[in-house]
């Protein structure tokens, strides 16, 4: 017999916490064999996004760590990558854009790769530019795709001083841009020092937060429906 | 009270003997952009020639008043030696260090070179401490990457550490790997005369691992790195460590060292008395970005109040220092620091 949507629902989120990339792409190749019972939109943010919000209580209640987190995201991708191409494009909206990179001098990108997970669920169009990216690239990008948000982590103290330039350049020639900074070294203190617009003080937060986002998100779907 | 010399002082430190008062010094990186200023060279320059390497580390100690100078400055010396390449930035009008742009994609693809210690930058680096010891004014110390960060270098971290769950057997032969060439690179500095040396395990704090995967993956290689060396060696880590610290007293460094987001009051409860802590202050948020030196004075005596024997920074210092909070930071120590500290006695 097959599953009601709620099974359908619970089972993806399952998949995702046990990190079950097999159990992902099954359920969601079953998802569009069901048209009728829900939306692939629906098993994307209510299934596999849901998911990702229990991985973010576990992460916050020190149950899992790092590598399951990562674990988690690839059994997310695993369904996300089948799903995502049959969301309507009047689902799929995207609401807005990011330029997501890890900054000059810094080759660590396990945090920025976990908050432009939380940008794809979300149905943002995503420019990454990787990591070690030169300071003018962000601003290039951030104009040439007129980008509402642009993210930047940096894991390094030595590198962090990079992002306050890449801010002063942005907010020069587009003051509307909203700056995300990441990274270990990043605190309150010196994202409002370097005119940015919110940030997460390490990888960890950078999971959590992007996590929470993700449910605020939906709630905000939610709400519009 | 005698004074002592400031490679007395460290010596004497190290072996628990009585000292002077609390000696002022690191396990990572002091270069401060005023010395490289003063030789007239870039700071992407210092990290290519022994001369420039080693001179940067005596002047910026002497300008700063430390007891000891300690290289090299980039975490990137190995994973060049065994063929990752590196990246200078030479052209970048900021302060950037050295880094990686390479890096393996699959562990079955690592191969390194039995020779890595004759490769690229390492005999400079050696050269560099050639002129170090020689000088003979300052302590010597020298630093290697654990081996989970060392990996961390050389292959992609995601694949490590998503490996340490689904593929650990070979995650830990390639761990095992990189535990030799820590040891086989920290005991060469050790056999030309360091006197002090620092295991940085710095990616392995519970940010991102598990006490669990802890004990399993990270404390029985560096285990094997303290049983192997002779010389006073310094076990320090970054990031959230509160609920590690029993097991890192258990891997038989010498002293060990945590940045800020440690509690050192509960660290030193832990590790009790005899244990040589060091810590804690944020060197960014301390020695850039504080405008008054009287807070600087006050972040460093809450370091030795809560408990530790040397004031150290949570990382390499953030070169451009500014030299006001430099000397607060030395000159607080060597006032305040003349009471004993938990581990370590008083002349």
């Amino acid at each position: 017999m097959s599953k009601s949507k709620e099974e359908f629902m619970k089972a993806l989120s399952e998949a995702v916490v046990e990190y079950d990339e097999d159990a992902c792409r099954e359920l969601s190749r079953e998802v569009l064999d069901n048209p009728d019972t829900l939306t692939p939109y629906e098993a994307v943010m209510n299934g596999l996004a849901a998911g990702m919000e229990e991985v973010g209580r576990l992460y916050d209640t020190q149950e899992y760590f790092v590598p399951e987190v990562l674990m988690c995201a690839d059994a997310l991708y695993a369904g996300l990558d089948i799903l995502r191409p049959h969301i309507p494009k009047a689902d799929a909206e995207v609401k807005a854009q990011v330029v997501i990179g890890s900054i000059q001098g810094d080759v660590h990108d396990i945090g920025k790769n976990l908050v432009k997970m939380m940008f794809d669920v979300a149905g943002w169009g995503v420019h990454d530019l990787g990591r070690d990216v030169p300071l003018e690239q962000f601003v290039e990008k951030q104009l040439d795709t007129n980008s509402e948000v642009v993210a930047m982590s940096a894991m390094m103290t030595t590198t962090m001083l990079g992002m306050k330039k890449v801010i002063a350049m942005i907010k020069e020639k587009n003051p509307e841009c909203l700056i995300m900074l990441g990274g270990a070294p990043v605190t309150k203190d010196i994202a409002n020092l370097f005119g940015a617009d919110g940030y997460a003080d390490s990888a960890g937060n950078a999971v959590s937060e992007g996590i929470k986002m993700i449910g605020r998100l939906r709630e905000f779907q939610a709400g519009k429906k | 009270m005698a004074e002592l010399t400031s490679k007395e002082r460290i010596q004497k430190f190290f072996k628990k003997e009585p000292i002077d008062t609390m000696p002022v010094f690191s396990g990572m990186g002091t270069v401060v952009i005023q010395a490289v200023n003063e030789m007239g060279v870039k700071f992407a320059q210092v990290h290519t020639t022994a001369e420039l390497l080693a001179g940067s580390a005596i002047k910026s100690s002497e300008m700063c008043g430390l007891d000891a100078v300690v290289i090299p400055y980039d975490m990137a010396t190995v994973a060049q030696a065994v063929g990752r390449g590196l990246t200078l930035y030479e052209n970048s009008p900021d302060i950037l260090y050295p880094t990686v742009p390479n890096k393996w994609e699959t562990l079955e693809a690592v191969d390194i070179p039995t020779d890595f210690m004759k490769r690229a930058r390492m005999p400079m680096v050696d050269e560099a401490f050639k002129i170090l010891l020689k000088d003979g004014r300052f302590a010597v110390g020298a630093w290697q990457l654990g081996p989970f960060t060392l990996a961390g270098q050389i292959i992609e971290l995601g694949l490590l550490l998503k490996g340490a769950k689904k593929n650990k057997e070979a995650v830990e032969a390639f761990l095992t790997k990189m535990t030799d060439i820590v040891i086989e690179s920290i005991k060469h500095y050790e056999s030309l005369g360091v006197d002090f040396l620092n295991i940085r395990e710095m990616g392995s704090g519970t940010d991102l691992l598990s006490p669990k995967m802890w004990n399993q993956l990270i404390q029985p290689n560096l285990t094997r790195i303290f049983s192997a060396l002779k010389t006073p060696a310094v076990l320090h880590i970054c990031g959230s460590t509160d609920l590690i610290v029993p097991m890192m007293n258990q891997c038989g460094a010498d002293a060990l060292s945590f940045d800020q987001k440690n509690t050192i009051t509960k660290t030193r409860t832990a590790v009790g008395n005899d244990v040589i802590v060091l810590g804690n202050f944020d060197p960014y948020g301390t020695m850039v970005q504080m405008e008054n030196p009287a807070d600087v004075e006050t972040v460093v005596k809450k370091c030795i109040d809560d408990g530790v024997d040397a004031v150290w920074p949570g990382c390499d210092l953030w070169p451009d220092v500014k030299m006001d909070n430099i000397k607060a930071w030395v000159n607080t120590t060597r006032e305040y620091g003349r009471k004993p500290s938990p581990a370590i006695k008083r002349l």
